[in-house]
C-alpha cells in the first residue's frame, strides 16, 4: 500500500524541514532546563502555547459555560414571573458590589505583570506581584462573604426562587474566587524554591484563570444588580 | 523490527525500557500514569458496568414478556430502568469511548508517548470509578435513582421522592462529570499539542477528529448538567426553590438545562463510534476514505449543531409554536453532516475491495442501524408526529437503534479490530462473525417491534400492561430478541477472553492498517515508539518510505528521546516540532484524589457539610503535594550525554 508522496515536513514559513536534508533541529527541552534562566529561554523559544495554558483555557471554557448556565437560569426565572424580585424583597444595593468588583478586576494587572516577569525569568518580582494580587483578592473575598452572611440574615434563599438564584449566583462566584486564592497560595508556596519552565506555565495559567474569573465577575455583578438598574 | 536492530539501537531501546518502567504488581496499577494501562482499566471497568446495565435490561424485558407479569415489584422496576439508562450512558458508553478507546488509541495514532496530562488522566479514571461505585451503592442498598435517566422535576423533587434515591443521582452525576471533563480536556490538548512532527491537522486520522469533536462537546455541554444537578440538590437538601412553581421557580428550567446537556450528549456518544468506523473501513476495504476533509468537517459540524436542537426533546410541554418550529428545522439540518458521513462510508466500501472480516461486519451493521435510527429521528423532529408518539415505545426504539446499533456496534467492532494490537494475539474469526450475526439479529428482533407497539400507544417506562391492549405477542418477541442479543454479546466476550490466552500470536500489523498504531509492536511498549515517527500523510502506515526512515533514525539514535520521560510537543495547526516535554512518571496522588472525592461526595449525600468541607481542604493539600514533584526530575536524564538531533541527516 505504498504511495508516492512529497518528502519532508512542511513548516509554517513555507520552507520544508526535509528529512535527511542535513537540517538538524534542536528543540527546547523543558525537562532539562534548570533555574530561572533556562525557564526564560524555554519560554522565548517556544512557538505554540504550552500544554498547561491549553489545559487551563479549556477548563475555563467549562467554568464559563457554568456561569452562562447560572446567569441564563437567573434571567429565565426572571422572565417567567411578573414581579422580580417578589413583593417585599429589598432591591439589591448597587454601589458596594460595584466598587468591590472594580477592585477585584484591578487584580488582573498585577497577575498579568507577574506572568510577564515569570516569563522573563525574574522570580523575585513574580512572587511580590502575586502576593499583592492575592492580598487584594483575599480581602475582596472576606468583604463579600461578610456581606453575603449579612444578607442571608435579611433574606432567606428558601423564601423564593429569586432568593435561591441570587445567592447561588453569588455563592458560585465566591467559590471560584476562593479557588483562585488557593491557586495563588499554592504558587507562592511553590515559587519559594525558584522558577522552572513548569512553574512559569503555572504562573501564566493562574493569571489566565484570574482574567476569566474577573471578567465573569462583571457579568455576575450586572446580573445580580439588574433589578435595581 | 526488533530482529534487525543493530547493537547501538538496541542499547537505545533498552534505555527507553528502563526509563519508562513503572512499578510492578497491584501498586503498579494504582500508581500508573501510562495511558495504555489507564485505558485498559477504563475498559474493564466499563465492561463490568456493561454487564450490570445489560442484566438490568434483561430483567426489564423479562418483566415485560407478557401482560400482568410480577417478576419485579413496581419500585424495583423504576430503579432498574433508571439505572439501566444512567449506567449505559455515563458508566459504559462515555468511559468506554473517551476513556478506554480514546486513552489507549489517541496517543498511539498521533505518534505521542502519553496523554498531555498523564496524572490528570489517572485522576479521571479514579474519579470515574468512584462515581460508578457511588451510584451502584445506591442500587445495592435499594435506594437507586428511580425517576428515569432524565429525572424530571417535580417527580424528582423532595416532595414526591423523599428518599436518598434522587440525591444519589444528583451527586453521582456531578461526580461523574468531573471525570468526563478532565478526560475531555486531556484529549483536546493531546490532539492539539502532541502530534508527531509533520502530522498537520489535515493529516490527522479521522478517528482523532471524531474524538476531538466529542471532547469539545463534553467540555461545553457537561456544565449544564452539573448546574441542573446542583440546583436540584439545593432544592432537595437545603430547601431552595429553583424548580418549585409555588415560589416562582419553574420545572421547565430543569428540562432546558438537562437537554442543553442531553442533546450534545447524544453526539458525544455517537461521534467516537464514527471515529472507530472511519478507522476500520480503510483497513478492510484497502483504500483511502472518500471525501476525507468533508468527513472531518462533518464530524465537527455535528458536534457544533448538536448544541442548537435541545428543545426537540420538549415538543410536548406546550412551548410557543415559533420556538418549536425553529428547533424542528435545526434538528433537520443535522441530516446534512450525517448524510455526508454515511455516503462517504458507503462509497468507500463500494469503491474499495472489501474484506468482510468481523470488524467490518460490525461497521456495516452500524451503518444499517444508524440509517434506520436516523430515519426515525427525522420523523421525531416533525412536531405533529412527535406529539403523537411522545413518551411511547417508538422513542425507545429510535434511541436504541442509534445508541445500541449506532454507538455500541462500532465499539464492539473496535474491540475486535484493536484486540491484536492490545494483546499481540488474534481472536477467532468464525466465532467473531457468529457473534456479530447473533447480535445483529438480536438487535433487530429486540428493538424493531418497539416502533410498532409505540405507534400502537404503549407508553415507555410502563411497569406492566393489560392483555386487552394486544401488546403481548410483540413484547414477547422483543424479550426473545433481548436474550439472543445477550448471547451474541456473551460470545464476543468469550471469544476475546479465550483468545487472550490461546489466540494465535501476531506481529505489529496483522491487518496492514493505515494509522500509526500499527507501526509499533503488539502490545505496544510503555514508551509507545522507540523513535518519534514523522508523518507526511493521513495514512502514515501506507507510506513505506517514512517508516523505513524511522528505522534508519533509530539506528542512528535520532529522535529516540531516551534521556528521560520525554515526548515531543508540536504547534497546533502544522505540527511543527516545538519542544521536548518531560512527562511525569508514575504517581500515587491521582488515586488518593479519587478516594478523597468519593469520601467528599458521600459526606455531601449524607448532608455532613462540615466534613465535606474538611475533605475539600484535604484535597487542596493533596494537589499541593502532587505538584511538589515536577516532571523535570525525570529519572536517569543526567547519565546521558548531549542528546542527538531529533530530525536530521543520518550520520554516514
Amino acid at each position: 500500500m505504498s504511495e508516492t508522496l512529497p518528502e519532508g515536513i512542511p513548516r509554517r514559513d513555507g520552507s520544508e524541514l526535509r528529512v535527511g536534508s542535513g537540517l538538524a533541529l534542536q528543540p527546547a527541552r523543558a525537562g532539562l532546563a534548570r533555574g530561572a534562566g533556562g525557564a526564560a529561554r524555554i519560554a522565548a523559544g517556544r512557538k505554540a502555547q504550552p500544554n498547561g495554558i491549553w489545559g487551563m483555557a479549556l477548563f475555563l471554557c467549562a467554568e464559563t459555560m457554568l456561569f452562562v448556565g447560572v446567569i441564563g437560569s437567573y434571567f429565565y426565572l426572571d422572565f417567567r414571573v411578573s414581579r422580580w424580585p417578589p413583593p417585599g424583597v429589598k432591591l439589591p444595593a448597587t454601589l458596594d458590589p460595584s466598587v468591590l468588583t472594580a477592585v477585584l478586576v484591578a487584580t488582573s494587572v498585577p497577575m498579568a505583570l507577574a506572568a510577564r516577569r515569570a516569563r522573563a525569568g525574574l522570580p523575585g518580582p513574580t512572587v511580590r506581584l502575586i502576593a499583592v494580587a492575592a492580598f487584594v483578592q483575599a480581602g475582596y473575598l472576606a468583604f463579600q462573604l461578610h456581606q453575603f452572611v449579612a444578607e442571608l440574615h435579611t433574606l432567606s434563599p428558601r423564601s423564593s426562587a429569586y432568593a435561591s438564584a441570587y445567592f447561588t449566583l453569588l455563592g458560585l462566584h465566591h467559590a471560584h474566587v476562593l479557588l483562585g486564592v488557593l491557586f495563588d497560595l499554592g504558587l507562592l508556596f511553590w515559587l519559594r524554591s525558584g522558577l522552572s519552565a513548569y512553574r512559569v506555565t503555572g504562573v501564566r495559567a493562574v493569571a489566565l484563570y484570574w482574567h476569566v474569573i474577573n471578567a465573569i465577575a462583571v457579568a455576575v455583578l450586572l446580573t445580580s444588580i439588574s433589578p435595581s438598574l | 523490527m526488533g530482529a534487525t536492530l543493530s547493537p547501538p539501537a538496541l542499547e537505545q531501546v533498552d534505555r527507553l525500557e528502563r526509563v519508562w518502567a513503572e512499578r510492578r504488581g497491584l501498586l503498579g496499577w494504582l500508581t500508573t500514569t501510562d495511558h495504555k494501562r489507564i485505558g485498559l482499566m477504563y475498559f474493564f471497568t466499563s465492561l463490568a458496568f456493561l454487564a450490570a446495565g445489560g442484566t438490568e435490561a434483561l430483567l426489564i424485558r423479562t418483566q415485560l414478556i407478557g401482560p400482568n407479569q410480577k417478576v419485579l415489584t413496581p419500585e424495583a422496576y423504576d430503579q432498574l430502568f433508571t439505572m439501566h439508562g444512567i449506567t449505559m450512558i455515563f458508566l459504559v458508553v462515555i468511559p468506554m469511548t473517551t476513556g478506554a478507546f480514546g486513552n489507549y488509541l489517541v496517543p498511539l495514532m498521533i505518534g505521542a508517548r502519553d496523554m498531555a496530562f498523564p496524572r490528570m488522566n489517572a485522576v479521571s479514571f479514579w474519579v470515574f470509578l468512584g462515581s460508578g461505585i457511588f451510584l451502584y451503592v445506591a442500587l445495592a442498598t435499594g435506594q437507586a435513582p428511580n425517576a428515569g435517566w432524565f429525572d424530571y422535576v417535580p417527580l424528582a423533587s423532595k416532595q414526591y421522592d423523599p428518599g436518598l434515591n434522587i440525591d444519589f443521582y444528583g451527586y453521582g452525576l456531578i461526580f461523574n462529570g468531573i471525570a468526563s471533563t478532565a478526560t475531555a480536556i486531556n484529549i483536546v490538548v493531546t490532539i492539539f499539542k502532541l502530534r508527531a512532527p509533520g502530522m498537520s491537522l489535515n493529516r490527522m486520522p479521522l478517528f482523532c477528529f471524531a474524538f476531538l469533536a466529542a471532547a469539545f462537546s463534553l467540555i461545553f455541554a457537561l456544565p449544564s448538567l452539573t448546574l441542573a444537578c446542583l440546583f436540584l440538590e439545593l432544592d432537595r437538601q437545603l430547601g431552595f426553590h429553583f424548580y418549585d412553581v409555588a415560589f416562582g421557580g419553574d420545572p421547565l428550567l430543569w428540562q432546558n438545562l438537562f437537554w442543553i446537556f442531553g442533546h450534545p450528549e447524544v453526539y458525544i456518544i455517537i461521534l467516537p463510534a464514527f471515529g472507530i468506523a472511519t478507522s476500520i473501513i480503510p483497513t478492510f476495504v484497502h483504500r483511502r476514505m472518500v471525501l476525507f476533509p468533508l468527513v472531518a468537517l462533518a464530524e465537527l459540524l455535528v458536534a457544533f449543531l448538536g448544541f442548537g436542537v435541545w428543545v426537540h426533546h420538549m415538543f410536548a410541554v406546550g412551548l410557543a409554536t415559533e420556538i418549536t418550529i425553529y428547533f424542528a428545522a435545526a434538528s433537520m439540518i443535522i441530516v446534512i453532516p450525517s448524510a455526508i458521513q454515511i455516503f462517504s462510508w458507503i462509497t468507500t466500501i463500494l469503491t474499495g475491495t472489501p474484506e468482510f472480516k468481523t470488524p467490518l461486519l460490525w461497521v456495516i451493521g452500524f451503518i444499517v442501524f444508524f440509517i434506520i435510527g436516523g430515519l426515525s429521528g427525522i420523523t421525531l423532529a416533525a412536531i405533529p408526529f412527535d406529539q403523537q408518539v411522545n413518551a411511547s415505545y417508538y422513542v425507545v426504539a429510535h434511541f436504541h437503534f442509534v445508541i445500541f446499533g449506532g454507538a455500541v456496534f462500532p465499539i464492539l467492532g473496535g474491540m475486535y479490530y484493536w484486540f491484536p494490537k492490545v494483546t499481540g494475539r488474534m481472536y477467532y474469526e468464525r466465532v467473531g462473525q457468529l457473534s456479530f450475526w447473533l447480535s445483529f439479529v438480536g438487535t433487530w428482533v429486540t428493538f424493531f417491534p418497539m416502533h410498532i407497539v409505540g405507534i400502537d400507544g404503549m407508553p415507555r417506562r410502563i411497569y406492566t400492561y393489560a392483555p386487552s391492549t394486544g401488546w403481548g405477542p410483540l413484547n414477547e418477541l422483543e424479550t426473545i430478541g433481548a436474550y439472543v442479543l445477550a448471547s451474541g454479546l456473551l460470545l464476543v466476550i468469550l471469544n476475546l477472553a479465550v483468545s487472550l490466552f490461546r489466540g494465535e500470536r501476531v506481529g505489529a500489523d496483522p491487518w496492514e492498517g493505515d494509522t500509526l498504531e500499527w507501526s509499533t509492536p503488539s502490545p505496544p511498549p510503555a514508551y509507545n515508539y522507540a523513535v518519534i515517527p514523522t508523518v507526511t500523510s493521513a495514512y502514515p502506515m501506507w507510506d513505506e518510505r517514512d517508516r523505513r526512515r524511522d528505522r534508519e533514525r533509530l539506528e542512528h539514535g535520532q529522535g529516540v528521546l531516551a534521556r528521560g520521560h520525554e515526548t515531543p510537543a508540536s504547534t497546533v495547526q502544522d505540527a511543527e516540532l516545538d519542544e521536548v516535554l518531560a512527562m511525569p512518571p508514575y504517581s500515587i496522588w491521582p488515586a488518593l484524589v479519587g478516594l478523597a472525592l468519593l469520601i467528599g461526595f458521600v459526606m455531601l449525600l449524607l448532608a455532613h457539610y462540615l466534613i465535606a468541607a474538611g475533605v475539600g481542604g484535604l484535597l487542596a493539600a493533596l494537589l499541593l503535594a502532587w505538584h511538589a514533584h515536577e516532571p523535570t526530575q525525570a529519572r536517569g536524564d543526567a547519565a546521558a550525554g548531549p542528546s542527538p538531533p531529533l530530525v536530521g541527516e543520518p550520520a554516514p
